[in-house]
């Protein structure tokens, strides 16, 4: 009898045991990584990259690593730009999203690099969907890599730089090096006045047209003539919005006339960012002591997309959804009229969905009240203790210059950050596919993106607050000046805590 | 009479309790020390005391989040006759049975992820298979969005773990019919019960263990749901937070807000439901055992 019951106690405490576990694996590292994130999207939208499409099934981080040793060679080289580099050295590099797909261009780069700089070795990890969560761990751990490619669209250089975790760049390297990039790219998510990032490539903000849904489906006479359109909202290519307010009545026209509602999302990781691009607002007062977006721009902001809901011309769950995963996929059903991206992501289109890549249409996006089209798209920063600074530093900086960007271009349409990149005669060659549409506008475009929000102190808890009181006004008849007045007063509180 | 001290079984016990150190123990240990922090990861945790769980108690997204895991245990009694049902359906010799039990249990195999994306299909405004067939038969004028209506997101996500778990939990039931001998059905047909009674009489009792069982492991699953809520709501957690559960609020603040040492406190309450609810599962388990 005692032993039945003291083996039946066994029993309770391995099943207890066992419902721990359970417990804590629901405490653990979570599945977000579940949720694919292949696309990085700038805080105005209009930078998403996709850099590998093989990947999309890819649930959890893929590392890709090499090593390559390279005897050293005796000539210097033009691209070796910055001095003392430690001999011998041996730095980590890791990428966000670009194995398999660019392993080669990567390789490539990296085996000229370890030319350029003898002896420096470099080893190199691409990490994915779980690229945020791996960077953080490995912080916390003392594992960090040396030389990390973060989003500046996303805002994640400053995240980071702010906890101090970030090299400040501006007295490490010279003035001629800094001369090479665009100010505007040169002078982002800058904390405290100071920099911490190479600015590496970016996107040309588009929009996607499904022009059968948007213009219609093309009559054609027996001869092969297109004659007119039919079963679409009828509207013409070129009279798409050019600024972010056309964009209402633009999607009560295609509701009203195909049903279709308009594939828009906020950018809910980075609201105020969105707000002064597309709204012009001055989120913060001239001391930082305040939230100051309840104002009349920011209240004409949320009042637009309120509006929008209310005309139930917008899919409300793209609108706040997490990933703009969602609104690339209903525009790949066929089923959006139009989708704003980077020219990159339509080889997605091409793939996945080949007769909509058919009646695709390119345009430019739509631009904000800021006139500024947004911030840059990827930059490379170096750890704040790493043990070689200035072999990450080159390193960083060799994958930034003009001739490994342009090779990058060449692969993929991304566009570079130095203005003599685009005296490559790539650039000027006449478009061929549709993806390479906006590369004559490329680099007049990328030399106006510049980083024009504020650096916001506890931005991820400010931004949680505005998108509570965003939410209340967009679902729950709550207006927008007493939303906003509320998120501000809270952002207020948070920013001097 | 002394009885001698045998290491061996300690030796047989000494990898698992080992790898249950490393990996449970510890970061237990160690979440308990942390939601006592202020900890964002990446920077040293900071000693705080009390603070993040007298927090939580003025917080009242925390404590929605833990209305909607309560609210979502409604899954656990629906899994659990829906899946009896489905056990007695498919329990009987007709042709081409085992084609219906594979189809039954190919949610289960096919993973929270997949299958949640599938039902945001489903429920899409553009197109989804739910809109076209209530527009098409005019029960609609126009299509819904399902998914932005905070009243229909953890109904919608309830499903979604219904449909998921529901070949599982049919065949464990399944297995339990069929140790039920056919001699008590056959007694009861000579003592004239229909055979509603020959099942509310024989059946259930019969299956007293695996309902159970089954009691134990879909409300601890329920509590801890954070799979579909994330993948149905596009990682928002539903408009106006109605989606947000404990373990969907625990991982946003985490790993969005950054706040691990807050989140720790939330693990630590959770985990003290959890622990309550085993406990009282534990309790009906060895019961339901003796009266076996």
């Amino acid at each position: 009898m005692q032993s039945q019951k003291s083996s039946r106690g066994i029993f309770s405490a391995l099943l207890m045991l066992a419902l721990g576990a359970l417990v804590l694996a629901a405490c653990g590292t979570p599945a977000t990584p579940q949720v694919v994130k292949e696309t990085v999207v700038s805080t105005v939208k209009e930078t998403v990259v996709s850099t590998v499409k093989e990947t999309v099934a890819v649930p959890q981080t893929v590392v890709a690593q090499q090593t390559v040793v390279v005897e050293p060679t005796a000539a210097p080289n033009p691209e070796a730009v910055i001095q003392g580099v430690e001999p011998n050295a041996e730095v980590t590099l890791w990428t966000f999203w670009l194995s398999p797909t660019f392993d080669d261009y990567i390789k490539s780069t990296i085996e000229r690099f370890e030319q350029t700089y003898p002896g420096v070795k470099v080893k190199w990890e691409d990490h994915q969907a779980t690229f945020q969560d791996d960077l953080k761990n490995s912080f916390a751990a003392g594992t960090a890599p040396d030389v990390i490619n973060l989003s500046v669209g996303e805002g994640w250089v400053s995240d980071y730089a702010s906890k101090g975790l970030l090299l400040p760049l501006d007295d490490k390297v010279p003035e001629s090096v800094k001369d090479i990039y665009f100010p505007g790219l040169w002078n982002e998510q800058l904390v405290d006045g100071k920099n911490y990032q190479f600015p590496w490539y970016n996107f040309v903000g588009v929009e996607l047209i499904n022009t059968e849904i948007y213009r219609g489906k093309p009559v054609v006479d027996k001869d092969g003539n297109v004659t007119g359109y039919e079963g679409g909202a009828g509207l013409k290519i070129e009279d798409f919005p050019k600024t972010i307010d056309g964009l209402p009545a633009l999607c009560k026209t295609i509701k009203d006339k195909t049903g279709a509602i308009c594939d828009i999302r906020l950018t809910v990781n980075d609201l105020l960012a969105q707000m002064v691009y597309e709204g012009n607002v001055k989120i913060l007062s001239e001391d930082g002591k305040k939230c100051t977006f309840d104002s009349p721009e920011g209240v004409a902001w949320l009042q637009m997309y309120v509006d929008m809901v209310k005309a139930g011309t917008v899919d409300k769950t793209i609108l706040v959804s997490d990933q703009d995963r969602d609104a690339l996929n209903l525009f790949l059903s066929g089923k959006a009229p139009f989708y704003q991206t980077g020219p990159n992501l339509i080889r997605i289109v091409r793939d996945q969905n080949p007769g909509l890549y058919g009646y695709l249409a390119v345009v430019p996006q739509p631009i904000g009240k800021s006139g500024v089209a947004g911030k840059g798209g990827m930059g490379i920063s170096v750890k704040g203790d790493t043990k070689y600074p200035n072999a990450a530093i080159a390193l960083a900086q060799f994958f930034t210059n003009p001739e490994s960007m342009t090779e990058f271009s060449k692969i993929v349409p991304v566009y570079p950050s130095s203005p003599s990149a685009y005296d490559d005669p790539f650039f000027s060659a006449k478009p061929v596919a549709i993806e390479d549409s906006v590369k004559p506008a490329a680099k007049e475009y990328i030399s106006k993106l510049a980083d024009i929000v504020p650096t916001v102190p506890n931005k991820a808890d400010v931004n949680q607050a505005v998108l509570d009181s965003v939410q209340e006004a967009l679902f729950n008849n709550v207006p927008a000046q007493q939303a906003l007045t509320a998120a501000a007063a809270k952002c207020t509180e948070l920013i001097n805590k | 009479m002394t009885k001698k001290l045998s290491l061996t079984p300690y030796l047989f016990l000494a990898p698992a309790l080992t790898i249950i150190a490393v990996f449970i123990l510890y970061p237990a240990l160690a979440v308990f020390y942390y939601s006592f922090t202020d900890y964002n990861i990446v920077q040293a945790p900071k000693w705080v005391g009390f603070e993040n769980y007298q927090n939580l108690v003025s917080d009242p997204i925390f404590w929605k989040a833990l209305l909607n895991s309560f609210l979502y245990l409604i899954v656990t009694p629906i899994l659990i006759v829906l899946s009896i049902l489905l056990a007695i359906a498919v329990n009987r010799p007709l042709p081409g049975i085992n084609a219906f039990r594979a189809l039954y249990y190919v949610p289960v195999i096919s993973g929270t992820i997949a299958v949640g994306i599938a039902w945001r299909w489903l429920f899409d405004y553009n197109g989804g298979l739910i809109n076209g067939i209530l527009v098409g038969v005019g029960i609609l004028e126009q299509p819904v969005q399902w998914l932005a209506d905070p009243a229909l997101t953890l109904p919608i996500a309830m499903l979604l773990t219904i449909w998921i778990g529901l070949g599982y939990y049919m065949m464990v039931f399944l297995a339990g019919l069929q140790n039920i001998s056919e001699d008590l059905y056959d007694a009861a047909a000579i003592d004239g019960c229909n055979a509603f009674q020959k099942h509310w009489y024989i059946t259930i009792p019969g299956l007293r263990p695996q309902i159970v069982f089954i009691a134990v492991i879909s409300s601890l699953a329920a509590i801890e749901v954070f799979n579909e809520i994330y993948i149905l709501t596009g990682g928002l957690g539903g408009i106006l937070n109605c989606g947000v559960t404990m373990v969907f609020y625990l991982w946003r603040q985490a790993f969005r807000l950054q706040h691990a040492g807050y989140a720790s406190a939330i693990a630590m309450v959770l985990l003290l439901i959890t622990l309550a609810f085993s406990i009282i599962n534990i309790r009906l388990l060895e019961r339901s055992g003796q009266s076996q």
